[in-house]
């Protein structure tokens, strides 16, 4: 039974309600019968098809488009190019903030990577735009292209991730290295991956004159609200943006992209309504993507097993023409106590697209790295990897020295090893293997992701008929945000979840802030539920001073907000309903603000992170060198869960990356042409189930008093950290070879011949 | 895709002319390869000569130590005929573990080898049983059918009408696929007959080829163990996006020895 307590009281306290209920996902059934109606789904009268020409060199300038022949071809309408593009209002390559990415919207010749739009072909059907954009047969003037981690000049960042500084120092790491008695000195490489969301980035655009209507999936809707308003000219009253569901999003579809933007331009030029989708390969480029990185970590431990120094460094990469710096090397800042943290970054520029956010960006890329050098470390101690993790557990956050809002990270690690069978792992690698034959190994890491929070807003309205409707714009990309945030709702306005209408998904609605940095529940939750105790407050307000209500004068001793009806705190048999306060007050409705915030004061005072512990089991046929990962536990402290099901179903997704990463994910960039030489989901290789063994994820107990009032941290990318790191450590496990370039491939566990 | 005259005719006679008639055009079998190379516009041939309309050309025959395949037969037929399963099991095993169910049903054995795909499996079995081809002209032994990458010894216009397969004491397929296609990073088709070991690798190099110390090994002592000293050498071998040269080489001795397991145990 909802309730609300209108106390002072910091957090929420609410237990039982709709929050904590595993309901499975509101728009399950739409979604299995079809009916839910993604982007490329909308077909407004009158459409056209748009098809991208992309660029086949990474360098260069386009000479020649054979636009005679592409218009020629029966069905084309148009085919756009920088010479008869709308002008924009606003320089596509301005950078006016961080979280604003130059975009590439044909706004001159140039090719600064493989995939880049050259040219879009606008015609009446999907075929004739798609035959209009081959007929287009460009030529180039193609210079020597800049691909990998070797090439170009390297120099030390500006800042990394957003606005992180390339280099931390906390103490004297020479100095600790110099007092160890055992040291590692270890260099990783992670690959550079691609988003890959299922749904490719699409865009269905109308203009009805400087009005534009928008289907589109978004992670950030009133971002890309105010992006289109600028490079459009337009005030964002005049943009309307659908996104009621994405086919995932994995931080790909945070801001808008420059091939969506293209589609605007192209409705705007033939004065139809346009649809434009990415085919699969052209995702390889103008989308995002995650860098690829080395890593050098140096560690040292006295012979206690006491970590001395941490020295974490990341070479990396960012685009010749913007900057994003995959901040590896923080995830270092957090885990592991040492008297002596280095943290460090350079970088190289490379022919490619801008990377971008991926599904924990930084945390995921470092974490592989941290938890296999911990691993080596341990070894190098003799050590079982969970008693040295034990023993350099951080009572404070190692870097800054802040206490933990909430750190459950011990029980993680002992409910993960006890549902494991942990304490049974002989120290020793190679030493099982399975009645086939197979080499078992078994491995584990720490998960950690920050509780971060953004801005957002919500709008909460209780009518007379009793039921209520709450509104904020935030994104559901499949991960549950509609059912979740819907349980949210009903337990701030007090109602049953059928009584509660949740609108959201598109940008007229208030602010949620981004669907990113594992922070949307957290964000829409915190204004839903402000929202919710805002009317709660003014209903209170209209019965408690009003005489004829049996709640008159109950203002000191508080209401609760239950079913739909107002309880005096201190007498539950005096009660009014909704309907009945608002039908004696003459109103039709109330209405509620919410905002939420992080808390300057909290984030100042304490270090607020989300942990986990994960185990894997890997089998190793020692013939073929062939990896199963079979079985995988973790253990997830994240605050406050308010709907497990879900919850754990991000853990289980987030759990198949980190697998993904240790042993799937390779972008092959060509170093002669900088093209992606495996643009397809044939060859650029992800989980599918015959992968993916046994999961489990177990929520573990966390109360957070300080992150939020909800109590809520994000679960959204912690389960790729942790993961990749165990299945690492277990391949050694079962092998006795390290290897440090990631994903590990099936030939360099064959032994060499001797 | 560019565009193209379709043809389905209903005799042999029929099919030559067409293609007598018009030197651009491409025979059309299961298509498995062809159309998606059409799609991308790899290939783009004037007409194209489906074979599926020749009766004929399908159908399996067991007898006289010999297991008859017509060229049109799908790789699902191979694989679900009782009477290959029981005359040459490893043959039925080896088209079971082509591609998926799709291509199964739709890929035929004349297809498969005329296009001589250096990952595919049926040049393994092929070579590796010394089998014949049979064609509109001529009878080729399986060693010079295969003569490179996508290249085979049939001459322009001539048709694949059917392989004959002699059946040996013992045979055994065994390959590694790749995850996502089925097609065989390596594989290796082993079988033992009156006149000695035959080893045939397909996938790890340009075209399908025979191991002959592996052979001679085989002969002197069919088991895994007598081939465990043999080293195949990398330098002929691919490397490309799935697996280096030397993995490749690997894996040749261990599916080999896989092979041979496999025909000791059938």
């Amino acid at each position: 039974m909802p309730e609300i307590v209108l106390t002072q009281a910091s957090a929420h306290l609410r237990h039982g309600s709709n929050i904590g209920q595993p309901l499975t996902r509101r728009d399950g059934v739409l979604k299995v019968t079809g009916a839910a109606r993604f982007a490329a789904d909308n077909h407004p009268p009158g459409m056209l098809y748009a098809v991208l020409a992309v660029s086949s060199i990474a360098r260069g300038r386009v000479t020649f488009l054979d636009l005679q022949a592409a218009k020629a071809h029966p069905g084309v309408v148009e085919v756009m190019t920088p010479a008869n593009k709308p002008l924009l209002a606003e320089d596509p390559d301005a950078k006016t903030n961080p979280f604003i990415f130059r975009l590439d919207v044909l706004q001159n010749d140039h090719v600064r990577y493989a995939n880049q739009p050259i040219a879009v072909v606008i015609a009446e059907t999907l075929e004739a735009a798609t035959e209009g954009a081959t007929l287009l047969f460009p030529r180039y003037e193609t210079e020597a292209v800049r691909i990998g981690l070797e090439a170009g000049e390297s120099f030390i960042p500006p800042g990394v991730g957003i606005g992180n500084p390339a280099e931390t120092h906390q103490g004297d790491v020479e100095a600790g290295l110099a007092v160890a008695s055992r040291r590692i000195d270890a260099t990783y490489e992670t690959a550079a991956q691609y988003h890959n969301a299922m749904e490719p980035h699409a865009i269905v655009a109308a203009w009805d004159g400087d009005s534009l209507s928008i289907d589109m999936p978004s992670q950030g809707l009133a971002m890309a609200l105010g992006r289109v308003a600028g490079l459009f000219g337009i005030p964002p009253e005049s943009i309307h943006i659908r996104s009621p569901f994405l086919g995932g999003g994995f931080g790909s579809k945070g801001l808008i992209s420059g091939p969506q933007v293209l589609g605007i331009m192209a409705a705007r030029l033939v004065g139809r309504p346009v649809k434009l989708v990415l085919r699969r390969e052209q995702m390889f480029g103008p989308v995002g993507h995650r860098a690829p990185t080395r890593q050098t970590v140096r560690m040292g431990s006295d012979s206690d097993g006491a970590l001395t120094a941490i020295d974490h460094h990341t070479k990396t990469a960012s685009s010749t023409f913007d900057d994003f710096f995959e901040p590896a090397s923080d995830i270092s800042h957090t885990l592991y106590a040492s008297p002596a943290i280095s943290t460090s970054h350079e970088a190289v520029r490379l022919d490619t697209g801008t990377p971008l956010f991926m599904r924990a960006p930084g945390e995921a890329t470092g974490s592989i790295a941290l938890e296999s050098a911990i691993d080596e470390m341990a070894e190098a101690c003799g050590m079982d990897p969970l008693a040295f993790r034990l023993k350099n557990y951080a009572e404070v956050e190692p870097i800054s020295g802040k206490p933990f809002s909430s750190k459950a990270l011990r029980d993680c690690y002992a409910q993960g090893a006890e549902r494991f069978g942990w304490a049974r792992r002989p120290l020793a690698s190679r030493q099982m293997r399975d009645d086939a034959g197979l080499l078992v190994g078994w491995g584990m890491g720490t998960a950690t992701f920050p509780a971060l929070m953004f801005q957002g807003q919500a709008r909460a309205v209780v009518r007379n008929d009793g039921t209520g409707i709450v509104e904020t714009g935030a994104h559901d990309m499949g991960q549950g945000a509609s059912t979740a945030l819907a349980q949210i709702a009903a337990d701030g306005l007090g109602l049953d979840l059928d009584q509660v209408e949740f609108r959201s998904g598109t940008s007229d609605l208030p602010d949620a802030g981004i669907a990113g940095g594992s922070s949307h529940t957290a964000t829409a939750g915190m204004a839903i539920h402000s929202a919710g105790a805002d009317v709660i407050a003014r209903l209170a307000d209209l019965a408690t001073g009003d005489e004829r209500s049996p709640l008159f004068g109950a203002g000191n001793a508080g209401v609760i907000a239950r079913r739909g009806r107002l309880f005096r705190r201190d007498d539950e048999s005096r009660s009014e309903s909704y309907a009945e306060i608002l039908a004696r007050a003459g109103l039709a409705e109330i209405e509620g603000r919410g905002n939420s915030a992080a808390d300057p004061a909290a984030q100042s005072s304490y270090a607020m992170h989300a942990h986990g512990a994960v185990f894997a089991e890997v089998k190793i046929d020692p013939e073929l060198g062939q990896i199963r990962a079979t079985r995988l536990v973790g253990a997830f402290a994240a605050g406050r869960v308010i709907n497990p099901r879900l919850v754990r179903s991000q853990y289980y997704g987030g759990m198949i990356w980190g697998i993904s990463f240790a042993l799937h994910e390779h972008a092959v960039m060509d170093p002669r042409s900088g093209r992606p030489m495996n643009p397809n989901l044939g060859e650029y290789h992800v989980p599918v189930n015959a992968d993916v063994p046994s999961l489990e994820a177990i929520l573990v107990e966390e109360h957070d008093s300080y992150v939020n009032a909800l109590g809520i941290k994000g679960v959204g990318e912690i389960g790729i950290t942790g993961t990749a790191g165990a299945v690492a450590n277990a391949v050694w496990h079962a092998t006795g070879i390290r290897i440090r370039q990631f994903p590990i491939t099936l030939d360099r566990l064959i032994e060499p011949t001797p | 895709m560019y565009a193209f005259d379709y043809h389905k005719p209903r005799s042999l006679a029929e099919a030559t002319a067409l293609l007598n008639a018009n030197p651009e055009a491409r025979l059309l079998a299961g298509g498995m390869t062809l159309i998606p190379t059409l799609k991308q516009r790899l290939a783009s041939p004037s007409d194209l000569v489906d074979l599926g309309g020749l009766p004929d050309l399908a159908g399996i025959f067991v007898g006289d130590g010999e297991v008859r395949i017509g060229a049109m037969t799908t790789h699902a037929t191979v694989a679900h005929s009782a009477e290959v399963r029981a005359a040459l099991p490893a043959l039925a095993a080896l088209a079971e573990g082509i591609g998926d169910p799709q291509v199964r049903h739709r890929g035929t054995i004349g297809g498969s080898i005329s296009n001589a795909d250096p990952a595919a499996d049926y040049p393994a079995g092929v070579v590796g049983l010394g089998a014949t081809v049979v064609t509109d002209r001529r009878e080729i032994a399986a060693d010079n059918f295969f003569t490179g990458m996508f290249e085979t010894a049939l001459e322009p216009g001539e048709i694949v009408r059917q392989v004959r397969f002699p059946i040996p004491e013992a045979a055994g397929y065994a390959k590694f696929p790749n995850p996502a296609s089925r097609y065989a990073v390596a594989g290796v088709f082993v079988a033992r007959a009156a006149g000695g070991v035959r080893v045939a690798v397909t996938g790890a190099g340009p075209s399908v080829f025979r191991v002959p110390e592996m052979e001679a090994a085989l002969t002197a002592s069919f088991t895994p163990e007598a081939i465990a000293s043999v080293l195949v050498d990398a330098d002929d071998l691919n490397t490309d996006l799935h697996a280096t040269a030397a993995y490749r080489a690997h894996l040749v001795g261990v599916m080999a020895a896989r092979a041979v397991t496999s025909a000791l145990e059938s």
